[in-house]
């Protein structure tokens, strides 16, 4: 009588255990194998250049190697009133060997972002310094332009010291942190991220709501009319797909402007006097009606594939269980087209969030939305920490919103088709 | 695959690999304007240099040439930029720095090329190459009476209607001001002093905000060169700001009754600037300094109404004149730097936009998001 149980072997004596986690193993290898290919796709596309994003957003060590000399003088400086003259002089000594190397415009693009102004008063600094007399560098720096007697500039030099910093995350919200360290709002007149991330919000949603409910009966008569009819309705659904989006962008403008062709037929059918056309272009209905049919094939399309999977026996099935049509529709019908409703406004509403050229051509004063401002620091400013910052501000809301979605639906109710 | 077809796909091969490293590079802003480059000088540039010059498209700014650089794999030689796209990238050492004097030809006279410039160079990493006005036109249609001053471009008690201006703060700001009183000075000095000054920016914010909220006025915002003249011709505004060339391509190219305004016009400057590294430094050198030389430069006026750089290639457009291609329509006259035309103007100072354009960019905003 042993005291083991007995262990099971296979035909080859290994034991049935072992031989089955090789066999494991290998079929994991194997089905890691066949993903690895997609992994290693999001890796490059997705993860990677995220995380690139993100060190851009928050690293600032160019400036803190450009001005070690500066930036321990002035450990010691409160920040209240302008530094001593040991401030002066090393930042007179960094920036010397700047100039030599001729990397000073880098550090004046970066103080530039900090402070406007800095660009032209680096660049005067940069001809001047070189008559310099040795010491009281604080009286000749100071000669040189009247902004450098100005306590402000220095404080920006001193924001920029620490090798990281989320002081780009706090500009996007229209904050900075002030000299004590506190966290404070910029003056009125330059408050305008805030405004742009609201209008940004406000115009997402009304055009996903809008391409919902132009959306919804359009997908439900796809579904249901016999084929014949359907696909001419699904080639309407789908012509606009594929032409431009400039092109239907600038269709819009003709259509709807003062004195467009929308506007003409109004006065023509006397709805409207002549001198007094309304004004559906270049304000915030310009932008709804054009982004609406633009985004609608979004909507359409995951709605239809939905519908077309529910029978119209239980429609029926419901009426004829006593229910009048709209308690069978309310009750049988919409929530089994959820998924498709969720899938859409997901895909529409996370679509307008990151739109720009549409709202920039026809919306006028209030055209401008977060997606512009990111554009103009990636392009003219060159200030592409912020506008990794911004974008990263972006990708969180959107994840944001995913999650609440995902609480008060679930996203396991998503269906694509 | 037979012999034959595999030979010639060799030599194909070989030839795009020889051709294409004797090929410079120019990326332009496209249409009428990028034509009138590749007709007026780079066509004959090429054939004299005996190289290819190859223009893609592209939509301004240095974001793309900033992605090439840190990607290590520049594509473009020469670059077609703003003022302040100079000063920048020469800051951050993406352009070559020039020697005036040693890199480029003088003019016909001997006149040094430094001198024959109407001004200064912005930066050291940029050229001239055409000269445009950002002045204002309106519809002889639409609008009663004869606009004639830039206060007139304000004054909506006499003129009625809504007006078109730029999407972003620049030479809005300039045109304000100049608007609401303060004297120009030489090239428009006295201008960008006040908007140095305490408060001199929101006051001309304030002057374009009370134009916008007028209710006899109003604004839209264009942000294509095509728009401004296309507003004009739909009646959708009664003026409009503009850059010159395409309110007259809209006149004399397609007969519509749109009439410009020089008074107090912004001259602004489009620059080439070489691309340090880029793909054939040497050629591409070559290649600009004949692109910019006063026969060259002139060449490009024939196509559209943008005047060349060097002050000598005037004198050889009034030389051959009816310039324009059309063969009968004076050139001269139509250039922003006509005598006729630079009465009262300012020289867009790209060094304040430099310096301010972010701030400004913020407060600007701010008054559109309030309209």
């Amino acid at each position: 009588m042993s005291s083991e149980t007995q262990k099971i072997l296979t035909t080859d004596g290994i034991p049935l255990e072992e031989s089955l986690k090789k066999a494991e193993k290998k079929n994991k290898i194997k089905a890691f194998l066949l993903v690895a290919p997609l992994l290693l796709y999001l890796l490059i596309t997705y993860i990677f250049p995220i995380g690139d994003m993100f060190l851009r957003s928050i690293d600032d060590k160019m400036v803190t190697t450009m001005l070690p000399k500066t930036f321990k003088a002035m450990e010691k400086w409160d920040g209240k009133e302008l530094p001593e003259e040991e401030v002066f002089e090393a930042f007179y000594l960094d920036y010397r060997i700047l100039v030599k190397e001729k990397s000073f415009g880098k550090l004046a693009t970066q103080l530039n972002y900090e402070k406007n102004g800095f660009k032209s008063i680096l660049k005067k600094l940069a001809r001047k310094q070189k008559k310099f007399e040795e010491g009281n560098y604080k009286e000749q720096i100071m000669k040189v332009h009247k902004r450098w007697a100005n306590v402000e500039y220095w404080r920006a030099i001193k924001r920029r010291a620490p090798e990281y910093t989320y002081s780009k995350y706090l500009k996007g919200v229209d904050m900075y942190e002030n000299e004590e360290g506190k966290i404070v709002q910029v003056e009125e007149s330059r408050r305008v991220h805030k405004k742009l991330w609201l209008r940004t919000l406000e115009i997402a949603f009304f055009v996903t709501l809008l391409c919902f409910l132009m959306a919804y009966p359009i997908a439900h008569l796809l579904a249901t009319l016999p084929m014949k009819y359907s696909n001419l309705l699904m080639i309407c659904v789908l012509l606009p797909f594929w032409t431009s989006l400039l092109v239907r962008t600038a269709s819009w403008m003709i259509l709807l402007q003062q004195q467009g062709i929308v506007n003409d037929f109004f006065v023509w059918i006397g709805l409207v006097a002549d001198d007094n056309r309304p004004e559906m272009m270049y304000n915030k209905t310009g932008t709804y009606v054009a982004m609406t049919q633009i985004l609608l094939p979004f909507m359409v399309l995951p709605l239809y594939s939905v519908m077309k999977t529910i029978s119209p026996s239980l429609m029926r099935a419901g009426k004829s269980l006593g229910g009048t049509p709209f308690v069978a529709f309310w009750k049988v019908y919409f929530p089994l087209t959820i998924p498709g409703i969720g899938a859409g406004c997901l895909l529409v509403f996370i679509l307008a969030i990151g739109y720009y050229i549409t709202p920039a051509l026809v919306g006028g004063a209030s055209g401008t939305l977060i997606s512009n401002q990111i554009a103009f620091h990636m392009k003219s400013t060159l200030d592409w920490s912020f506008a990794s910052a911004m974008g990263l501000m972006l990708l969180v809301g959107v994840l944001a919103i995913y999650w609440v979605y995902n609480k008060l639906v679930g996203i396991d109710n998503i269906k694509l088709g | 695959m037979n012999k034959l077809s595999k030979l010639l796909l060799t030599l194909t091969f070989a030839l795009s690999i020889t051709s294409s490293a004797f090929a410079v590079t120019v990326a332009s802003w496209g249409g009428a304007y990028t034509e009138s480059q590749k007709l007026g000088y780079g066509d004959p540039t090429a054939k004299k240099l005996g190289i290819e010059i190859n223009w893609v498209d592209y939509s301004g700014g240095l974001s793309e040439i900033k992605a090439q650089k840190e990607a290590g794999a520049i594509n473009w030689d020469i670059m077609d930029v703003f003022a302040m796209d100079t000063i920048t990238g020469c800051d951050e050492g993406i352009f070559v720095e020039f020697d005036f004097d040693k890199d480029f030809p003088a003019a016909p006279d001997g006149t040094p090329a430094s001198e024959d410039f109407f001004t200064s160079m912005p930066s050291k990493c940029a050229v001239g190459n055409i000269l445009y006005s950002w002045n204002y036109a309106y519809n002889s249609e639409n609008v009663s009476g004869t606009p004639k001053t830039i206060k007139d471009f304000f004054n909506t008690k006499k003129f009625p209607g809504k007006r078109a201006i730029y999407k972003s703060a620049l030479t809005n700001l300039e045109i304000a001001l100049a608007a609401d009183g303060v004297k120009m000075g030489k090239g428009g000095e006295l201008i960008y002093r006040k908007l140095e000054a305490d408060g001199g920016v929101d006051r001309a914010i304030a002057k374009i905000k009370a134009l916008c909220s007028d209710p006899n006025g109003g604004c839209v915002f264009w942000s294509a060169g095509a728009q401004p003249p296309e507003l004009l011709m739909s009646g959708e505004v009664v003026m409009a700001t503009g850059w010159n060339g395409r309110f007259f391509n809209a006149t004399i190219g397609e007969g519509a009754p749109i009439v410009q305004v020089w008074d107090g016009q912004g001259l602004d400057y489009e620059y080439f600037a070489l691309v340090k590294g880029g793909p054939d430094e040497a050629n591409a050198k070559k290649a600009l300094a004949m692109m910019t030389n006063t026969e060259m430069l002139a060449g490009s006026a024939k196509y559209i109404a943008y005047a060349p750089w060097r002050k000598s290639s005037i004198a050889v457009m009034e030389a051959g004149e009816p310039w324009y291609k059309d063969g009968k329509t004076n050139m001269v006259p139509h250039m922003p730097t006509a005598p006729a035309n630079l009465k009262k103007y300012f020289l867009v100072d790209a060094d304040f936009w430099a310096d301010n354009s972010t701030e400004i960019g913020e407060k600007w905003e701010a008054m559109k998001a309030g309209l």
